[in-house]
């Protein structure tokens, strides 16, 4: 056989259509792309021993126990630890991306440690007489806390200044009927895992004006109309009739007597949006103290401890006599507006904020210091508002932190003089002392008597996520709770009341909740503003459209959502230090086309 | 074909979630984005472009307040068992159903970005990677080692955490077994929901909570009318929402929150 040029070209011509019956090309064509996932500039995860470790989230006051799962010591994961008796394995979408925090790249990275020492020696020294030391405490209840409250005892004239804190906890498991006015127990309220592992027991009868994640899955929601919570509280102490209520409210009267009704024949608790609301105090009419509202215990202190400085409100702090103020922002807490704190400085006084984050205290004060964020820093978290018993807790560090940052307490200490110690091992070591309760380890889910463990491994044990808890002593009423009837009157310039959305909390937020807010619209973003159809038609203003939110403090310039769920005459709000600016202590504003 | 085989085959993995009990608080969308690497977007992503393989929707049922009421429907690929649109659309045999798990898998490597999948998806749960997949500095070190960072241009989707049902194949094998624990492979959005409304199982065992909860009386699924036999199982008492999961697009959608 010859081989002609028409002899080859026809071979290749039938070679190549016989390849096309093969699976060959189709297999080449789909696995060419396997080269994409190699494309340059997409990161490739690092490898390594994979562990789990454990400790406590301190992203609020919940505290709830965390299960790292680490690769080569770094964490890629966060979940809950399912035996835990308070947490109950829950957490929150801010606890479980709290790893990224670390990387945030709005995070404070730098700040002038030296200058703002020297600045604060040299205030103390000058300061006349009557001028004072102060320091503010967002997260008051941990042992940093007492640093402070020690740090504070030993300067002259120094303030321990804190947000007010109930002297309460809620023992929701006790409760059958609970009458929620605002609270978002859903929504951040308490330890989410508690919270719900209490929900099958309890009827809820959530009290407000929007319909919130907690409304919408309440047993009754009461559309009330906004500010008039306190009629309706008058009616359900008995304080005025049924319908009084009723016409006030804009609920009816029903649904009043059936609330009324549920909440005197069971064992029943209120709660409210603001845990220092004078809506509690419907709680004694309730005869709920003692019973669902016991008074709040705190794990054992060293004895040397006790001579501390007294937690002071900022209200009854002298006005215009702080020289220098210490704001420890390094945790998400109750931010104090600064309306409140600006009259307190004296003129050339000195503020020094511990914070991670540029949203808060940090617009005002003069030296802004990097602080640790979570889960950088060893840290224990308070008992939370339904925690009954005495617990504590360390937030045991996963990795170390990755800007320079500033310690608060030890800074605090060091200013005031107090000797080097680790106030954390001596709390443990005074717990341990006391003998009382059990330490919970997560790695072996294991409890153990406090007595039985030697202090060591107390400590050892602590610093390795484990909890201890002590819910063995009898339950006492809480002090007595004041109640004010009077509501606030109308205001004809700024005729909107500004509702909180619930979730939202101060400091970093990860940078994945644009998933939530941005990519979804599932929560309002900070910069966002919910209202009625009938108030945005009012004011001109269209979805999505710019507008100012203007309150007898300020303004800010927000995007307006129009969503039917609004009631007229309110505007709803991501709750935030610069909501909480603008507003002061009074919740009206209006909204006007930008 | 062994016994053995046979068992794997039969396996039909399916979630059940009760309406009634979602808060909407989006845990399963953050833990969802953690376990599968999914990076937080650009300043220009928005609730179209954004990239979330299990979505959190807020919906209502169109009453004016006061007798407006909410609910959250957490929707992800369901995992049609029949006909399942997207499969039959792709021209790159870059969607395939798994006969051993009935899980209907994505390989981003295969995609070409055609997106003819994400416009036959009747649930709009295919996302498409707009941009390069950027990590804030640092943060990169977080990512999970069990899940490749696709590229941009591709398309994704819940694949019912893959990777963690391979992890509980592996640990299975090593201890020389041929099934894996269920408790072994549950989803990151299941293990981290706060509620207990999300479960997840084997639809072909009917002593699995997920396959008695699909039997009752009030679960329903998202577009049963089209016959695509979705995996996912909702449930809810209230009347208005089983309606809505037959419904077109809401009226009055675009004025809504989400």
């Amino acid at each position: 056989m010859t081989t002609t040029r028409r002899n080859l070209l026809k071979f290749v011509g039938g070679g190549a259509a016989g390849a096309l019956l093969t699976p060959a090309p189709w297999r080449l064509i789909t696995d060419t792309a396997l080269w994409s996932e190699n494309w340059p500039g997409i990161p490739r995860p690092a490898r390594g021993e994979i562990r789990a470790r454990f400790t406590h989230c301190t992203l609020c006051p919940a505290g709830c126990a965390v299960r790292a799962r680490c690769v080569n010591g770094q964490p890629v994961s966060l979940t809950g630890v399912k035996p835990h008796p308070i947490s109950h394995g829950a957490l929150c979408p801010w606890g479980i991306a709290g790893h990224h925090l670390p990387y945030h790249p709005a995070r404070v990275r730098q700040g002038p440690v030296k200058e703002a020492l020297a600045a604060v020696a040299r205030a103390m020294d000058q300061r006349s007489a009557g001028e004072r030391v102060a320091v503010l405490d967002l997260r008051p209840g941990r042992t940093v806390s007492w640093t402070y409250r020690r740090a504070m005892a030993a300067i002259e004239n120094g303030l321990y200044l804190a947000p007010r804190q109930p002297a309460y906890s809620i023992d929701l498991a006790a409760a059958e009927t609970v009458v929620s006015f605002g609270a978002p127990l859903f929504d951040g309220w308490g330890t989410p895992g508690n919270v719900f592992a209490a929900r099958g027991n309890f009827r809820l009868v959530q009290i407000e004006p929007v319909e919130s994640r907690t409304a919408a899955l309440a047993d009754m929601w009461l559309p009330i109309r906004p500010g008039t919570e306190t009629a309706m509280a008058a009616a359900l102490g008995g304080e005025t009739t049924i319908a009084e209520a009723a016409r006030l409210t804009g609920v009816g009267e029903e649904a009043i007597g059936a609330v009324k009704e549920a909440a005197e024949n069971g064992p029943a608790v209120v709660l409210a949006a603001d845990p220092s609301s004078p809506l509690m105090s419907l709680n004694a009419k309730l005869r709920a103290l003692g019973r669902t509202v016991v008074a709040r215990r705190e794990a054992p202190l060293p004895e040397a401890w006790k001579k501390a400085a007294p937690v002071t409100e900022m209200a009854a702090a002298p006005d215009g006599a702080i020289r220098v103020l210490l704001i420890d922002e390094s945790l998400p807490g109750g931010y104090v507006p600064w309306q409140e704190i600006e009259p307190k400085l004296a003129a050339n006084a000195v503020v020094v904020v511990f914070t991670s984050t540029t949203e808060g205290y940090a617009r005002h004060a003069r030296y802004v210091l990097p602080s640790p964020v979570y889960p950088e820093a060893a840290e224990d978290i308070g008992p939370a508002i339904d925690t009954v018993g005495e617990v504590f807790r360390i937030a045991a560090p996963l990795l170390a932190p990755v800007v320079p940052v500033v310690n608060p307490g030890e800074f605090v200490a060091r200013i005031a003089g107090l000797p080097q110690s680790d106030p954390l091992r001596e709390r443990a070591d005074a717990i341990h002392q006391a003998g009382r309760g059990a330490l919970l380890g997560y790695a072996d889910g294991k409890s153990t008597p406090a007595k039985e463990v030697t202090a060591d491994n107390f400590w050892k044990t602590l610093n390795q996520g484990g909890c201890w808890m002590d819910d063995t002593g009898k339950k006492a009423a809480p002090g007595k709770l004041e109640f004010i009837a009077a509501g606030e009157p109308p205001h004809d310039e700024l005729p909107l009341m500004v509702v909180a959305a619930g979730g939202r909390r101060g400091g970093l937020a990860p940078p994945l909740m644009s998933k939530l807010e941005r990519e979804s619209n599932l929560r309002m973003a900070a910069n966002r503003v919910a209202l009625s159809p009938a108030d945005a038609r009012s004011n001109g203003i269209e979805n999505g459209g710019r507008c100012l939110l203007e309150t007898a403090c300020g303004r800010l310039s927000v995007v307006a959502t129009i969503d039917a769920g609004v009631p007229a005459g309110v505007v709803e709000v991501a709750a935030g230090p610069r909501i909480a600016d603008l507003c002061g202590a009074s919740p009206r504003a209006r909204v006007v086309r930008a | 074909m062994t016994a053995q085989n046979q068992n794997r085959r039969a396996k039909r993995y399916g979630m059940s979630i009760d309406i009634d009990k979602c808060n909407g608080c989006g845990a399963c969308m953050m833990a969802c984005a953690v376990e599968n690497n999914i990076p937080p977007l650009p300043e220009a992503a928005n609730d179209r472009r954004g990239v979330t393989w299990i979505r959190v929707y807020k919906v209502d049922n169109h009453r004016p307040y006061p007798e407006r009421r909410i609910a959250f429907v957490p929707v992800l690929c369901q995992q049609c068992g029949h006909d399942t649109p997207c499969v039959h659309v792709c021209p790159q045999q870059a969607v395939e159903v798994d006969p051993a798990t009935g899980i209907v898998g994505q390989m981003p490597e295969r995609c070409l970005g055609c997106r003819y999948c994400m416009v036959a998806c009747p649930y709009h749960a295919r996302y498409f990677n707009w941009w390069d997949p950027k990590w804030p500095a640092g943060m990169e070190k977080t990512l999970n080692p069990d899940v490749a960072p696709r590229m941009r241009g591709v398309v994704e989707k819940c694949n019912f955490c893959h990777g963690r049902w391979h992890a509980a194949q592996q640990k299975a094998a090593a201890a020389g077994k041929s099934e894996i624990d269920p408790a072994d492979y549950v989803p990151a959005c299941v293990e981290a929901c706060p509620t207990g409304a999300l479960r997840f199982g084997d639809l072909n065992d009917s002593s699995s909570q997920v396959a008695q909860d699909a039997e009752r009386p009030e679960s329903f699924r998202l577009l049963e009318k089209l016959g695509t036999e979705p995996k996912i199982h909702y449930r809810s008492q209230r009347g208005w929402v089983r309606e809505i999961a037959n419904a077109p697009r809401p009226e009055g959608k675009d004025e809504a929150r989400g």
